[in-house]
């Protein structure tokens, strides 16, 4: 703690101090050109995105093989072979065509693909599943603490303002805990927001008030506030350049990802992140090389891909984990969708991931097969993909707090 | 850890759970009561080492007293010994049993005498007209469950008529255009006098605020955000989130100050909760569909599953209730229980469910069998029709069971749970447990187990009288040392709430207010856990919420929140500051009365003398547009439509003036974080 401050006082405050007093802005913008070498490690970092919803993975990575499913869809059924629309991966499964931008991540082994995944609580309620999953305890409604909050209490190294962000409006259940975590919507927030002389005096008022209060807690966030908004202040945000070219798509998850690539950049010490992709409760008229499914399928895959390219080398320490509450039936609906299941695939994506392989214990969708003889059946418990990125991506082994009650077999999806 | 072992239980609680859970216990009070009838009135504040006798006077007079008890005039708070003047303990007290002092609340208080506010307050019938007025256009508040079901369907209800009814076809429901789809549910619902839900929960936020702000009797208001957030329910679980304007208001709000275990005994039969932890759907394992048709664990209800002696699947016990109202609402996760504890509670829970409404499509077809059978058969069977809550003892589990040790007989039928309720609320952990909630909601985060034991104790010697623990914890000198002095950070909501009282401001379009509380990291309403908002300044203070309060107090004070208005010169009696030092200190000591601003004001005056800064204390002139208003709301945004001449929102320009600048720098400021 100590050394990391003083270090922003000697580098960053400078820099504060003079952008307030009304120095010559050629001297700012000379201060801000200097390089700041930055106070934290290179850290790993964790990017797990959820799928609200409960997205259809017999849909996004079909079995086309499987005479059982494609007798259950009629119309949903996709095929990779005889001129269908999937993407074959392994000659047994096919990826949607919406999203395509994962099968050269996946051929060149970056993504891995984990079929039959999900809970051992059958329920088929979005906000129990959803609530179970971010807790990390599928049988327990009151735990207190999400899962990545106790990763994040786990990581046990001193901790930036940044450490654990969720790009999302409010904390997301996976974030509840004692640890230290934020959530802001938009990066652009992170300042006082006052303009002119009248702003400058507030944000120094500010930060003299809470620098004497006798609160602890006041003085210690107060100071980290505005570290953090000097640690911003280094990058011009609004203007952001995404490297390589990557395109990002003007959706929510797409921006999303923009500012957490952005706060890898800044090197503001973030090892935690998280986001959201809506609208996969897919009940109706889900289609299938376009409509509803296909649309978000694409900005999951577009945006995701132009997250990865615009880290570049950075790739290296970043491992991102796509997660949903549960799949969908087998047999499609009367109304042209699927209603709630039970096992659905995640994507996991990073160069330290067993990839290029749909990982998983997925059975033939025989009836004798099924869950409650209508459901894919959840045949890899989500704690036990969690727990081996966690383990293997950010070196944490202590499965006994990350998910109590939990006692599994890893499956090997990470190398 | 958790579940403590059952040899663990056994060795600490013994005794005290063989008193409380005596089948006889009624018998025993019946008779305490018999030989104390002619005692009169409880005199309040019994020391905390009252003799076997006083006990026996306090229990007897609590009982017939619960809610009438008069506080004996001479009493006083220990404020005195504590070292504190009447004005800070009248701030103090301010701090605790409302959302923030007005100014010239602390005279108030003086005035009516300490402890007659305080009587006042936990009477809490205080005239409340303004408030009323405010409320008048809120009518979903006084909507049962099935009229709000019946205006306010849930939106996938809405979308399951509006394609019987043929007004949106199935093909349309997926396709790109959002906005025409959004236009045609519009109309559908205009056309069958259905409103959006989201009309139902913008009612339900905004009565919050304005009763927070507004109500004179503050205590029962903080006392409701308290007892919901421990009996949390959450709008994220949408087949909940239309119970929960009616689980606050019939549940919640009338036993604040009651008898703890009538509050529990009401959130249990309440359709939020029962909905919220999943034991409508509980039922005995073994048992067979009679009445409710369902399968497949919690899988949603459709019409067409719904059969009369549907026998194909028994779905069965479940425990997500039987647990959490252990760990959660009464004994605490230490409380002493084990699994077994918990199953069995969930057998004894079993057919507690909701009475089916008439309005709820995937109900409605049950309700008309219930119909059709009639009340007196109903009854005569077992069953127990009580508003919206329903026994199916179809559904229960009628063999023996065994909870912490007290056995239920076969056959208890409804009571039992009752029973089992009771049982909890009189135990000796739930006392610990409710006492330091209470504590720490009102004292500290970390409240001295001196004073835990005192309203524990009270708690067990009341049955659970949530107004004399209350006057235990005031009158035990804990609650005014210095160690308890602005010990607690303000949630967001009792931040916001804090400044808009400690402006006297005018709120005229609360839901403004509430998306600054959503980004300060406390979204109303919509905390998904049952375990409610963590009640820690550690929980609410952190980089990006702390930033995000700073730039409230300062938008709030430049006028930059539509809706809210104040008059921040009438506040000083119109008497204009000379100076920026002259306004800072006058304002620190109107917002924040009693406490020391000193060096608050030696710190600040440097900084606002400084050259180049615009000194016009009082100039509104010196006003414009400002670019940084948070998103206005729907509502606000048809006023500014409709208004393009005559402006609605009075404020919205924003004032720049130093006297502004320096009261959103006093709100946003550490001092004023702490209550």
């Amino acid at each position: 703690m100590i050394s990391r401050r003083a270090f922003i006082k000697s580098g960053g405050l400078a820099l504060f101090g003079v952008g307030l007093g009304g120095v010559p802005s050629f001297v700012t913008r000379a201060v801000a050109q200097t390089k700041i070498i930055s106070p934290y490690q290179k850290n790993k970092i964790l990017i797990c995105i959820f799928q609200r919803g409960a997205m259809d993975g017999l849909m996004a990575v079909t079995p086309f093989t499987d005479p059982y499913l494609k007798a259950a869809r009629p119309t949903l059924f996709m095929d990779a072979s005889n001129n269908g629309s999937l993407l074959d991966l392994d000659g047994k499964f096919g990826l949607h065509p919406g999203l395509q931008s994962f099968q050269k991540l996946f051929q060149e082994k970056q993504l891995a693909i984990v079929h039959g995944m999900g809970s051992p609580n059958n329920t088929r309620s979005h906000f129990d599943a959803q609530d179970y999953m971010e807790s990390g305890t599928p049988f327990r409604k009151g735990t207190n603490s999400g899962w990545l909050n106790r990763v994040v209490g786990l990581l046990g190294h001193e901790a930036s303002p940044f450490r654990a962000v969720s790009l999302t409006s409010s904390l997301p259940r996976s974030f509840y805990g004692d640890n230290p975590t934020i959530a802001i919507n938009n990066l652009n927030d992170f300042a006082i927001q006052v303009k002119g002389s009248n702003g400058n005096m507030a944000a120094q008022s500010f930060e003299e008030l809470y620098d004497q209060t006798s609160s602890e807690l006041l003085k210690e966030t107060g100071k980290e506030s505005f570290d953090a908004i000097k640690m911003l202040q280094k990058t011009d945000i609004k203007n952001y350049k995404p490297s390589q070219e990557a395109k990002y798509s003007t959706s929510s998850l797409g921006g999303s990802l923009k500012q957490i690539a952005q706060l890898i950049k800044m090197d503001v010490g973030l090892e935690v992140a998280f986001a959201e992709s809506g609208g996969w409760d897919t009940h109706f008229n889900q289609g299938t090389d376009k409509g509803v499914f296909f649309r978000n399928a694409q900005d999951l895959s577009n945006s995701i891909a132009a997250f990865w390219n615009d880290l570049g080398a950075l790739q290296d320490n970043v491992t991102l984990m796509t997660m949903t509450e549960f799949g969908r039936t087998v047999k499609q609906n009367g109304t042209g969708g699927t209603d709630h299941g039970r096992g659905s695939c995640m994507f996991i994506l990073g160069n330290n991931v067993q990839g290029g392989k749909v990982h998983g214990n997925m059975k033939p969708l025989a009836p004798e097969n099924l869950e409650d003889g209508r459901d894919l059946a959840v045949t890899t418990d989500f704690r036990s993909i969690f727990s081996e990125v966690a383990d293997k991506h950010l070196q944490l082994q202590n499965d006994k707090i990350l998910f109590p009650e939990w006692t599994g077999n890893k499956i090997g999806v990470m190398q | 850890m958790r579940r403590a072992g059952q040899a663990k239980r056994k060795a600490t609680g013994l005794s005290a759970l063989a008193y409380l859970l005596q089948p006889a216990s009624k018998n025993a009070r019946e008779g305490r009561a018999q030989t104390n009838a002619s005692i009169p009135a409880r005199t309040a504040l019994v020391p905390a080492q009252s003799t076997s006798i006083l006990k026996t006077i306090f229990i007897t007079s609590v009982l017939f007293l619960t809610t009438s008890f008069v506080l004996n005039p001479k009493i006083k708070f220990p404020y005195e010994q504590a070292g504190l003047t009447n004005r800070q303990a009248a701030a103090h007290l301010l701090s605790r049993f409302t959302f923030g002092a007005k100014p010239g609340e602390v005279d108030l208080v003086l005035k009516t005498g300490i402890e007659n506010w305080v009587n006042q307050q936990l009477k809490g019938n205080l005239d409340d007209e303004n408030l009323k007025e405010k409320l008048s256009s809120y009518d979903a508040l006084s909507l049962s469950n099935e009229q709000i079901l019946a205006q306010f369907p849930r939106g996938v209800e809405v979308r399951r008529m509006a394609i019987r009814d043929g007004a949106i076809s199935k093909d349309s429901i997926t396709d790109i255009n959002k906005k025409e789809l959004k236009q045609q549910y519009e109309a559908y619902r205009k056309q069958k006098g259905l409103r959006d839900e989201k009309e139902l929960f913008r009612q339900l936020i905004n009565q919050k605020i304005i009763r927070a702000t507004y109500s004179n009797n503050q205590l029962h208001e903080v006392l409701t955000d308290f007892w919901f957030n421990h009996f949390n329910v959450s709008i994220t679980k949408n087949q909940c989130a239309q119970f929960i304007p009616v689980y606050e208001r019939d549940a919640i709000r009338p036993y604040v100050i009651a008898k703890f275990q009538d509050m529990l005994l009401a959130t249990a039969k309440s359709p939020a909760m029962l909905m919220y932890l999943d034991n409508f759907l509980s039922m005995d394992t073994h048992k067979e569909f009679e009445i409710q048709g369902n399968r497949n664990g919690k899988r949603k209800i459709k019409p067409q599953h719904v059969k009369l002696a549907n026998k194909k699947k028994a779905q069965g016990l479940n425990e997500n209730y039987a647990r959490e109202v252990m760990e959660l609402h009464t004994l605490g996760v230490d409380g002493g229980y084990t699994q077994t504890d918990v199953t069995e509670a969930a057998r004894v829970l079993t057919g507690w469910t909701i009475y089916p409404m008439k309005e709820d499509g995937v109900f409605a077809t049950i309700r008309k069998i219930l119909d059709k059978v009639g009340e007196k058969n109903l009854a005569k069977k077992g069953f127990v029709h009580d508003g919206d809550f329903l026994f199916a003892i179809n559904r229960h589990d009628s063999k023996e069971k065994n909870v912490l040790g007290k056995k239920f007989k076969a056959g208890g039928g409804y009571q039992e749970g009752v029973d089992l309720l009771s049982a909890f609320a009189h135990h000796a952990s739930t006392s610990k447990f409710i006492s330091k909630k209470l504590a720490i909601r009102f004292v500290s985060d970390t409240p001295p187990q001196s004073l835990l034991d005192k309203m524990a104790k009270t708690f067990l010697d009341t049955d659970g009288n949530i107004s004399e623990v209350l006057l235990t914890m005031i009158s035990s000198i804990e609650f005014w040392n210095a160690e308890s002095l602005r010990a607690k950070t303000k949630s967001p909501f009792e931040y916001a709430i804090s400044s808009v009282r400690a402006l006297d401001a005018d709120i005229e379009f609360p839901f403004q207010v509430n998306q600054w509380i959503t980004k300060m990291g406390q979204k109303l309403y919509f905390y998904s856990a049952p375990t409610g908002f963590p009640d820690r300044g550690q929980y609410w203070i952190n980089t990006g919420a702390l930033l995000t309060r700073m730039n409230f107090g300062l938008a709030l004070a430049a006028k930059k929140i539509p809706g809210v208005s104040f008059d921040l010169a009438s506040l000083n009696d119109h008497h204009e500051s000379e100076s920026a030092q002259a306004a800072l200190i006058t304002y620190s000591h109107l917002m924040m009365p009693e406490r020391n601003v000193e060096t608050t004001i030696s710190r600040l005056t440097p900084l606002i003398n400084k050259p180049g800064i615009d000194k016009n204390i009082n100039d509104v002139a010196n006003q414009r547009n400002n670019s940084n208003e948070m998103e206005p709301d729907e509502m606000v945004m048809e006023e500014k439509k409709t208004n393009h001449s005559e402006p609605k929102i009075k404020n919205s320009f924003g004032d720049n003036t130093m006297l502004a600048q320096v009261v959103g720098i006093i709100i946003g400021s550490p001092e004023f974080q702490r209550r």
